[in-house]
């Protein structure tokens, strides 16, 4: 353990003394401060703001990151340093570990100073907003359904889109629970964001019946709300509402037959109480920090075998991959889709391919394997953006942080102990 | 294993092949040797003769295709044995960002040592190899002889029992070697072993007890230095204050007796003395300028 210390204190010191790391912090908070003077083109520029801090914190962050994990082992081997330091009585764990260890130092001040530089721009900005739309730095309090259920027969289902007509004894009911706040004036808001059809007009909104029962004190209340598709609807109800409880059922169903309702399990969130943006945006920079460490260790498993150059395109290529996973998984079904000949889903993907070719049944014997085997191994660098939480202004659940945490823990007990194996069997000649 | 050894190879090989694993080159072929505890050992042999694979695979820096090899009794990757040993390679290799100062207490803390004692070790060591007046330069402005001196000083923070040179002198000025040449000699009298590498020849004639030399991988000859260099059909006699006459003299009694006169010569001295004389003595003088100044 002390060897590790060891090893980690060199490493923070090594890049402390690297001007690469300067290059990225005074790049960073350039960056940072130029989106003071960005035009606002729609909404708030807080936001805007916001979200080029968080992006230049991920992009700055994780270019050191893989810079400065991809180069500091393979550096250590063609300068030799490693044979004075695996000389002395230093396992090559305790060397994985306090590179590892280090970085992960450098990186926490890295995020310290662009997370502060951050934080103070937006307070600034904050403070200068003055026109009346603006809502403040506010983190709103989100509540995911706990459960969805869609009772009746539905008039069909598409991928996880399950469609319900009005008038045909068919509803969704997703129910609420853990819901509290200590401002008893805070309202409770339901925001839907649902997919529309209908055969009776064109314009794609319909009315849709919502019934919010509290099964506490036994009391329901309805509404009726116009639904147009793709576009999020609000309702609003006092905190009085729970009267109470902590649980609710929303109940919702088109209001006549010919209407169509596409649900999904999050089409509905419903918001009650703030969090301090303080809290909210220290635990976005935790998460941020997470996928950097993640870096770290990928940058270290392949410093163990590959050589700088080849190390450096090995990290730059795990993080656009890793970015696109979601994307390589869609190219995978659409090319499966196509090769199948599948034209049966009406609202579905297969829609869009009219005409399986030749070229396409060839990329599906070729391509579909690897995309779709690829887009599991690599990490999914989506899984810690948090960027949509701060446009909305809504809270980071505790969950998210804990999910993010496990998926960069899940990756390290992966890579580390390969990297100790690989590094053992390595011979520095 | 016999604990008056410091080194013991047993058929030690060494093949370093290709990417594809094809064999490549036979670089070290069933070495058998013996270093005993408070010894200095030369290895030696011209370029690519495999003296640096021995001490790579010694330290566990590459690993044997066949035999093995023990370091103070033990294997050569147990970790605790390599707290006893201290190492310095042939290329300095070490963070050029680091000042000496750094350097001794990075890896003096690799050690374990605790601070005071690392940093009356770091003192007395930058002193012995002679770098004071460049402690807080970064090493990066070191030239090549001052890098071997922090090399020598890191090789022996630990006070280890078995120090491995590979090649101490390379880079160094007749001073220099001198002064390492007597650093090592001090090792001996305090008991330590030293493994030494080298193709200075004279250098390893002047320390080392026994010698082993290696071509081509293959161990070629070892022994102590008088055995492998001396003639035991020649006499060598130096003496002083003889006249022509009583030199004829000698000549015509060896003769009689059926001696065969080799070569009668004048000796004169070395090089390396002549230098050594002629800037210690300046050094000297310049020294005595400054303290009556």
């Amino acid at each position: 353990m002390h060897q590790t210390l060891v090893i980690a204190k060199q490493t923070f010191k090594e890049s402390v003394r690297n001007k690469i790391l300067y290059i990225f912090i005074a790049f960073g908070l350039v960056t940072i401060f130029c989106s003071a003077f960005m035009p606002a083109v729609s909404g708030e520029k807080i936001k805007i703001v916001e979200s080029v801090c968080l992006r230049s914190i991920t992009f700055f962050g994780m270019l050191a990151a893989i810079l400065l994990a991809s180069s500091s082992i393979p550096s250590d081997i063609e300068d030799k340093v490693l044979w004075t330091i695996t000389t002395k009585p230093v396992s090559q764990y305790s060397f994985i570990l306090g590179k590892v260890t280090g970085f992960v130092y450098i990186i926490g001040l890295l995020v310290l100073i662009l997370g502060s530089a951050s934080y103070a721009l937006i307070k600034v900005v904050d403070s200068l907003q003055k026109d009346t739309e603006h809502q403040g730095l506010t983190a709103r309090q989100m509540f995911e359904p706990a459960h969805l259920k869609i009772t009746g027969k539905s008039a069909k289902k598409s991928g996880n889109i399950h469609w319900i007509e009005g008038e045909k004894g068919c509803a969704s009911s997703w129910s609420f629970t853990g819901l509290e706040s200590k401002n008893t004036s805070d309202k409770i808001v339901i925001e839907s964001n649902m997919f529309v059809e209908s055969r009776n007009n064109r314009k794609k909104t319909i009315p849709v019946n919502v019934k919010v029962v509290n099964h506490f004190t036994g009391e329901s209340h309805r509404e009726t709300v116009t639904v147009a598709n793709k576009k999020p609807s609000f309702l609003r109800w006092s905190n009085e509402t729970l009267g109470g409880g902590k649980n609710l059922t929303i109940v919702m169903t088109p209001q006549h037959s010919g209407d169509f309702l596409g649900i999904r399990p999050d089409s509905l969130r419903l918001f009650l109480g703030n969090k301090s943006f303080e809290y909210n945006f220290l635990k976005g920079l935790i998460v941020i920090s997470a996928q950097f460490i993640l870096m770290v260790v990928i940058a270290t498993l392949g410093s163990t075998f590959f050589s700088l150059p080849v190390n450096i395109l090995f990290c730059l290529f795990i993080f656009f991959c890793g970015n696109i996973t979601d994307f390589m998984r869609d190219i995978s079904t659409v090319i499966t889709i196509a090769g199948a000949h599948e034209h049966d889903h009406e609202h579905g993907i297969s829609a869009v391919v009219k005409k399986p070719s030749t070229f396409v049944t060839l990329l599906n014997s070729i391509l579909t394997a690897p995309l779709t085997t690829l887009s599991y191994i690599l990490p999914n660098f989506k899984k810690f953006n948090i960027g949509n939480y701060f446009i909305e202004s809504i809270n980071i659940p505790i969950k998210r942080i804990f999910a993010s945490f496990v998926y960069m823990f899940l990756y390290i007990i992966f890579c580390l102990p390969i990297s100790f194996i690989v590094f053992r069997k390595r011979e520095f000649a | 294993m016999d604990k008056t050894l410091a080194i013991k190879t047993n058929n030690l090989t060494k093949v370093y092949r290709s990417f594809f694993g094809r064999k490549k080159v036979l670089a070290l072929n069933k070495l058998n040797i013996e270093i005993k505890v408070g010894e200095i050992f030369g290895l030696l042999g011209p370029n690519g003769s495999g003296k640096t694979t021995t001490m790579k695979l010694l330290l566990g820096l590459i690993f044997p295709t066949e035999g093995n090899a023990f370091l103070l009794g033990k294997a050569t990757n147990d970790i605790k044995t390599k707290s006893r040993i201290g190492f310095l390679p042939e290329e300095s290799c070490f963070y050029r960002f680091l000042n000496a100062d750094e350097t001794l207490d990075f890896y003096g803390q690799l050690f374990n040592i605790p601070k005071k004692e690392r940093k009356v070790r770091a003192d007395s060591l930058i002193k012995l190899v002679g770098l004071e007046f460049a402690r807080k330069r970064p090493l990066r402005q070191y030239s090549k002889g001052m890098l071997r001196r922090i090399g020598i000083a890191q090789a022996l923070i630990n006070d280890p029992d078995l120090i491995i040179l590979d090649e101490p002198t390379s880079g160094l000025d007749p001073i220099g070697t001198k002064e390492t040449k007597d650093i090592i000699s001090e090792l001996k009298k305090q008991g330590k072993t030293v493994l030494l590498c080298s193709h200075l020849l004279s250098d390893v004639q002047d320390i080392c007890d026994r010698i082993a030399i290696l071509d081509k991988g293959t161990l070629q000859v070892s022994g102590t230095i008088d055995n492998l260099l001396s003639h035991k059909d020649l006499v060598e006699m130096q003496l002083r204050n003889l006249s022509d006459e009583t030199v004829e003299e000698l000549k015509s009694f060896i003769t009689e007796r059926d001696g065969e006169i080799v070569s009668i010569r004048h000796p004169s001295n070395t090089l390396e003395n002549l230098f050594l004389k002629i800037v210690q003595e300046r050094r000297k003088s310049t020294d005595s300028v400054t303290h009556s100044q």
